[in-house]
């Protein structure tokens, strides 16, 4: 039997130092554990569909330059931080000054905060689950810290622009870690775009930590080229009373995986997870979800479509995992997905592990088309043929794009899908 | 100026339709009667262009021009409008957005302005009372969750906004209450002017009593075997279809009750 193929060494020689000694530390560390890691294949149940998209050569394991692009990211309102190539560029940033609430990049911590976060840091995801994502606890070479005392409201809005200039071939790794104390609130943005052409990897983590009651909302928005292969991991801890919201909105690429991981560890708590996928041209998209119901009374809600025009292909793999000790909780998970042309194809693959006997779940996935007969009713009314296509592509995906709670979220959004249907359906 | 001759149509493969003939001048009330199975509904779709239904044979004109040759969409700018015996649910897209859509999509190919959204709120909101729709069903999906009443309204609202110079009502009178069967009537009363015509396809007689045709015609086994004034009407309404030598299972049993 031919070994599996694995991540080439190169990708494990971390270039940049200019992080605090503490955080170093922990990099080297996990830089150690990721030697002969096997690279995912089509044998690797959770890659069983994306492997084949993923491409990493040599000449990606160089970090982009961190320094070039002075100010990217100026037409984002508020508070904002600008990581170019994986790095916090401060003088493109406008960083929030609210009481209670501490927004750092990692390499401005002295010791003690830095010894304090890499304690904290990486231990939300499962590892096992999300072997590529473990890449970025080794290669990170700056990071967003966000602290929340107790009851400390962020005002508006955090917009975290990651942009990657792909100039040159290589690869960004930028990191995100939030801690939420009790009874603090935000909503957190993420949004991920690229310039330049060359083959590049985006290999990001954004891990969120939610004391009791504590209440957070992140939006991710992932844009970048037909040359960004991007690997994401968000993952999630909750509280007791703790409540996370996340809006995906993602359009296609050569590559596109993220896995987003929810644990409910405390009573109470609740997650809401919505996404909208769009894939078009020979785009491929992967969203891998995993919700623990680790403490009884929580409620999780998770609604993702899928619209894959051409020979696009998107992949949604939902997993609800309800404990034993998890009484009375609550788990709603939902897929839909569109096929816009024949040569599309879309994997749904829901997931229910229940372990304990007192709960409500319902899961449900369904894979259709147009609805002909809808289609009908509408241009018999007039209705150019595209519009009418455009107004139920839009209709399938509406209700989750204006539960974005931004509204300059949403203009993106729609601008982007925009050009998704002027590429998709021709005028007559 | 609809004027249909010699009309073969099949769906899968089967004739429904085989050899319709019917002219309808501007002005007039057409009614097409006949039991279930008779090709009505066929009828209707073919007009309004359901790509699922073949035309094998005939021709279709209005005002002239060749209607089987143009694109459901244009036939409709064109001024044919087809009431659904089945009016679509679309959650997802208001009734508003999509009224607004199609209204402009009219007004833009007679070369008029576009109406903006408080202009159309407007005139919208006046048409609802019309047809006795709460504007508050324009901000809902449309059709959606709508009883079968409202749906038939909202179809009838569709021609008011629309101001088509063919209407088309499929069974328009089916799963309506006296009530509702009233408004829509008033509704359609309303449509009939010396420029515009108006075709009904109905099983029952009883909306002919609120709607009073100037012809009826008797479809039956794809073709029209009768055609008559708003008497025939009557006449079957009190024989049945039996009497044209037609077996309708429906009328027996609706007879029977």
């Amino acid at each position: 039997m031919k070994p599996a193929p694995t991540l080439s060494a190169a990708f494990l020689e971390s270039a940049g130092q200019s992080l605090p000694e503490a955080l170093l530390e922990l990099r080297k560390q996990r830089g150690t554990a990721l030697v002969d890691m096997p690279l995912p294949t089509r044998k690797t149940e959770n890659w069983k569909y994306s492997s084949k998209y993923l491409k990493l050569t040599d000449d990606m394991a160089s970090s982009l330059p961190s320094q070039g692009k002075a100010l990217t990211g100026q037409d984002v309102p508020g508070y904002r931080i600008v990581f170019l190539n994986g790095v916090i560029q401060p003088e493109a940033s406008e960083l929030p000054q609210v009481d209670g609430v501490r927004v750092a990049s990692f390499r401005d911590l002295d010791d003690q905060e830095a010894a304090e976060l890499a304690d904290q840091l990486d231990n939300t995801l499962d590892d096992k689950a999300v072997q590529l994502a473990r890449l970025n606890a080794a290669r990170f070479e700056d990071g967003l810290l966000v602290r929340l005392q107790p009851d400390a409201v962020l005002d508006q809005p955090l917009f975290v622009i990651h942009e990657v200039t792909a100039d040159a071939s290589g690869s960004a790794f930028p990191r995100i870690f939030v801690d939420a104390g009790r009874h603090s609130q935000a909503t957190l943005v993420e949004e991920y775009r690229s310039s330049g052409a060359e083959p590049v990897m985006v290999n990001t983590v954004t891990e969120f930590k939610l004391a009791d009651g504590a209440n957070i909302t992140n939006v991710r928005l992932t844009m970048e080229g037909e040359n960004v292969q991007h690997i994401g991991a968000t993952g999630v801890r909750q509280q007791r009373n703790a409540r996370f919201e996340s809006h995906t909105v993602g359009f296609g690429g050569p590559l596109r995986r993220h896995d987003l991981q929810v644990r409910l560890e405390g009573e109470g708590g609740e997650c809401k997870l919505n996404g909208v996928v769009v894939t078009q041209g020979k785009q491929h998209y992967d969203n891998h979800t995993t919700i623990e119901h680790v403490a009884a009374h929580c409620n999780s809600e998770e609604t993702y479509r899928n619209i894959a025009a051409d020979q696009s292909h998107a992949v949604f793999n939902g997993r609800i995992h309800i404990h034993q000790d998890a009484q009375k909780s609550n788990a709603d998970m939902n897929n839909k997905n569109l096929l816009l042309s024949n040569g599309a194809e879309i994997d749904t693959k829901p997931e229910l592990e229940i372990y304990a006997d007192d709960v409500k779940c319902a899961h449900g996935a369904t894979i259709g088309q147009l609805d002909e007969i809808s289609l009908f009713y509408l241009v018999s009314r007039g209705i150019a043929r595209r519009e009418a296509n455009v107004l139920l592509t839009m209709a399938f995906i509406n209700e989750l794009v204006e539960q974005i709670p931004l509204e300059t979220v949403r203009e993106t959004a729609h601008t982007r899908l925009n050009q998704f249907f002027d590429q998709t359906f021709q005028e007559v | 100026m609809l004027s249909i001759k010699n009309l073969h149509a099949s769906v899968e493969g089967k004739e429904i339709l085989k050899g319709i003939n019917l002219e309808i001048k501007a002005g007039e009330v057409h009614a097409i009667m006949g039991p279930n199975g008779s090709g009505k509904s066929t009828l209707s779709q073919v007009l309004a262009g359901n790509e699922a239904f073949e035309v094998t044979e005939g021709e279709v004109t209005l005002n002239g021009e060749n209607l089987l040759d143009l694109e459901t969409e244009e036939r409709a700018r064109e001024g044919i409008f087809l009431a659904f015996q089945y009016p679509v649910e679309i959650p997802g897209v208001s009734n508003l957005q999509f009224l607004r859509t199609a209204v402009n999509a009219m007004r833009k190919h007679r070369g008029e302005e576009e109406m903006n959204a408080a202009e159309f709120m407007k005139l919208a909101k006046e048409v609802s009372k019309q047809v006795d729709l709460d504007p508050s069903f324009l901000k809902r999906g449309v059709n959606e969750g709508f009883s079968g009443g409202e749906k038939k309204r909202n179809e009838i609202m569709q021609a008011l906004l629309l101001q088509p110079k063919l209407a088309i009502l499929d069974e328009t009178d089916s799963g309506l209450d006296i009530d509702a069967l009233k408004v829509v009537s008033d509704g359609v009363n309303a449509l009939r002017s010396e420029d515009r015509a108006i075709l009904m396809v109905t099983h029952y007689q009883r909306l002919l009593n609120h709607i009073v045709p100037d012809y009826v015609h008797v479809l039956a086994g794809g073709k029209i075997i009768k055609s008559g004034g708003r008497e025939l009407a009557l006449e079957l309404e009190e024989k049945g279809y039996g009497w044209l030598g037609i077996k309708d299972e429906e009328t027996a049993d609706s007879a029977a009750n």
